[in-house]
């Protein structure tokens, strides 16, 4: 059991767990109040108008969605949400990819930001030459993915630094 | 230099003498020793693919220009590429080359058979090969032209995996140059020094999980026929000129499994090994170099494709968008990232690392060569990241495709209405993690391993790394920025 303990891979994995752990409480302290949040959104080959979105979990969003040249989609990932725009209209249409059925004619759609992290919004509808690669970002703050997994890189990098440090591999200076 | 001829002049390196675990596949699996010693396996394996190509080639020039209604798109740029990376790489080696359709009608040139050996002699060999039969230039026998190529086609990556046509053009001129290098040059100089893709499996094949290797070198170093680079009545001479005396990495092996076939000594086995852990030394500047452009490579793809910036779309779709001086500054930026800016960095932190090591008794170019292991494991690793949402998310279309592959309105499989669906995007990122922290962990350990054998003090090699191994979290961290951040 000591010899388990002493190993190195444990300290190494202790190093890890407490980078992750240091990463994840450099954001969970990030306490916004909820607001609501009006957003525009514009389409256009092959990009959104905003690229990207930071809003902060809790937030109330109301979309307008807007296609600028030719008939797009909107797929927002993790808040099952989809819609498509026609250029020259103020309404589009929107439905939950999940339950399937008919999109529905809206001029505003909303949802509250609940999950944090990134998400990519995606053109679902053929558009042109680039259109896989059409999207835009929500990011939801507190990104705790983000910054735990920055300190579980910076936790390998320092635990793998002591498990090769001199003293650790039993040479005497 | 990075030639498979050096192999046979250079001496054989220490670090094959402390090989790590590894799993004699042959041995254990006597019927796959069999089946790879069949004329035809080489064959039977291209043989779809070949198919498969001719079919893509189709699409390409007859079939829709939409790329996502198209499978020369679909297929080769989101199926294709995700087993090339995420699979074959790490877990087959150059596995791909066994079964690549590009050389095929090379070889068929060069050896005219397809699949029985010619005895007799041609230059270096006991095979009757036809065609001019030179050598390669010495100047070029080295993969500066597979950097420089691959770094060209990834400028024109926004046209090259959206246009189908522009796809089947670059696919048909490296059938036709693989085909006419075949006439005039001796064995596959096409994929040991054109080849764009064979460039980058080169490099990534030193961390896979297996190895074609002699089981005993001794019996090589004995064997009077060296039957399996000059070939024999049994198999051709290696297309890739390797001795499997002195192959001590998988770089430039095509694992075409001639030596099997023809070895007298029955001394060639096919092996398992740990991930990451055997070939750990690049050889040449040309080696290194390709290490920073696919590293960087990934990022770039990562911010323009993957990112959500369309401006930098816009740049990089020039035949759509035409803006040339958008254009201009994003193939220079590019440029300037994988060979200049990153390079510079990397050698940075190698002067910081033997300053801070005082180790005037390495010179900066061996530790600048060695030490650039590191970011094999990490590149390998970041492409895969690049590459899963590719599949996740865009995978849906290999089912409508499959049904429809022209987009002419088919529906062969009844699939083709398929709608576009995202498998659980909103997981990606989980599986980004990962990825890039194993890049991360494999990196650092194969950073260690180069400098155990540079360094007899402990205290020198662990100074020495600490400038690199930062440069490695910063590229992990930028990576991480881009995918969740």
């Amino acid at each position: 059991m000591k010899h388990l303990i002493d190993s190195k891979y444990v300290r190494l994995a202790v190093v890890i767990v407490l980078g992750g752990l240091a990463g994840f409480l450099f954001t969970a302290f990030h306490l916004a109040p909820p607001q609501d949040r009006s957003i525009t959104i514009t389409a256009h080959k092959y990009a959104y108008d905003p690229p990207v979105l930071q809003v902060n979990r809790g937030d109330r969003i109301h979309l307008h969605l807007v296609a600028q040249d030719v008939t797009h989609g909107f797929y927002l990932e993790g808040y099952n949400l989809e819609a498509k725009m026609r250029p020259e209209n103020d309404t589009f249409w929107v439905r939950h990819p999940s339950q399937g059925g008919d999109f529905e004619e809206v001029d505003e759609v909303s949802f509250v930001a609940s999950r944090p992290g990134k998400f990519r919004y995606r053109c679902s509808i053929t558009c042109g030459y680039m259109h896989p690669f059409m999207q835009g970002e929500l990011i939801v703050r507190p990104n705790h993915l983000f910054s735990t997994s920055v300190g579980l890189s910076m936790g390998l990098l320092l635990g793998m630094l002591l498990v090769f440090r001199p003293s650790s591999q039993g040479v005497k200076k | 230099m990075a030639t498979a001829e050096r192999i046979l002049t250079e001496p054989v390196p220490q670090e094959i003498e402390k090989k790590p675990w590894r799993f004699d596949v042959f041995a254990h699996l006597p019927w796959l020793k069999g089946l790879v010693r069949m004329r035809s396996f080489q064959f039977l394996v291209i043989l779809p693919n070949l198919f498969l190509f001719y079919l893509f080639l189709i699409a390409g020039f007859f079939g829709t220009p939409i790329g996502n209604r198209n499978i020369i798109i679909v297929f080769v740029w989101i199926l294709w590429w995700f087993v090339l990376i995420a699979v074959m790489m790490p877990f087959g080696s150059r596995l791909w080359c066994t079964m690549c359709p590009l050389p095929f009608f090379g070889d068929w040139l060069q050896r005219r058979s397809v699949v029985g050996v010619r005895s007799g002699k041609s230059p270096g060999t006991l095979n009757k090969f036809f065609g001019l039969q030179k050598r390669w230039p010495k100047r070029l026998s080295n993969i500066w032209l597979q950097n420089f190529g691959f770094l060209f086609l990834a400028t024109f990556s926004a046209l090259l995996v959206t246009r189908p046509l522009v796809s089947a053009i670059v696919f048909g001129v490296l059938i036709l140059l693989a085909a006419g290098m075949a006439l005039v040059y001796r064995l596959r100089t096409f994929c040991n020094y054109i080849c764009p893709i064979s460039g980058f499996l080169s490099l990534y094949a030193m961390t896979s999980t297996v190895e074609l290797r002699s089981a005993d070198k001794e019996v090589c170093l004995k064997c009077t026929t060296k039957s399996c680079i000059r070939g024999s009545d049994k198999g051709w001479a290696c297309p890739w000129n390797v001795y499997m005396g002195k192959l001590d990495r998988n770089n430039y092996c095509g694992l075409c499994f001639e030596c099997v076939k023809s070895c007298p000594n029955d001394n060639i086995s096919l092996y398992l090994r740990p991930f990451s852990t055997s070939d750990v030394a690049l050889r040449g500047y040309d080696e290194v170099w390709k290490a920073c452009i696919m590293l960087m490579l990934a990022f770039s793809y990562s911010i323009v494709l993957l990112g959500p910036w369309g401006w930098l779309k816009d740049w990089a779709n020039i035949s759509e968008k035409h803006n040339w001086g958008g254009f201009g500054m994003f193939a220079a930026g590019q440029a300037l990232l994988a060979l200049v800016i990153f390079p510079a960095l990397f050698y940075l932190s190698i002067r910081l690392g033997k300053w801070y090591a005082r180790a005037d008794d390495v010179s900066t170019k061996e530790l600048f060569l060695k030490y650039a292991y590191m970011l094999v494991p990490m590149g390998l690793l970041a492409w895969i990241a690049f590459s899963v949402p590719l599949i996740m998310v865009n995978g849906s279309y290999i089912v409508s495709v499959a049904s429809d592959p022209l987009g002419w309105g088919m529906n062969l499989l009844g699939t083709a209405e398929f709608p576009w669906k995202p498998l659980w995007p909103q997981w990606v990122p989980f599986a980004q993690v990962p990825i890039l922290l194993a890049g991360l962990y494999f990196g650092l350990r194969g950073l260690h391993k180069v400098g155990s054998q540079l360094f007899k003090d402990p205290t020198q090699l662990f100074r020495s790394m600490i400038p690199p191994a930062v440069l490695l979290l910063g590229v992990t961290v930028l990576f991480l920025k881009l995918f969740i951040g």
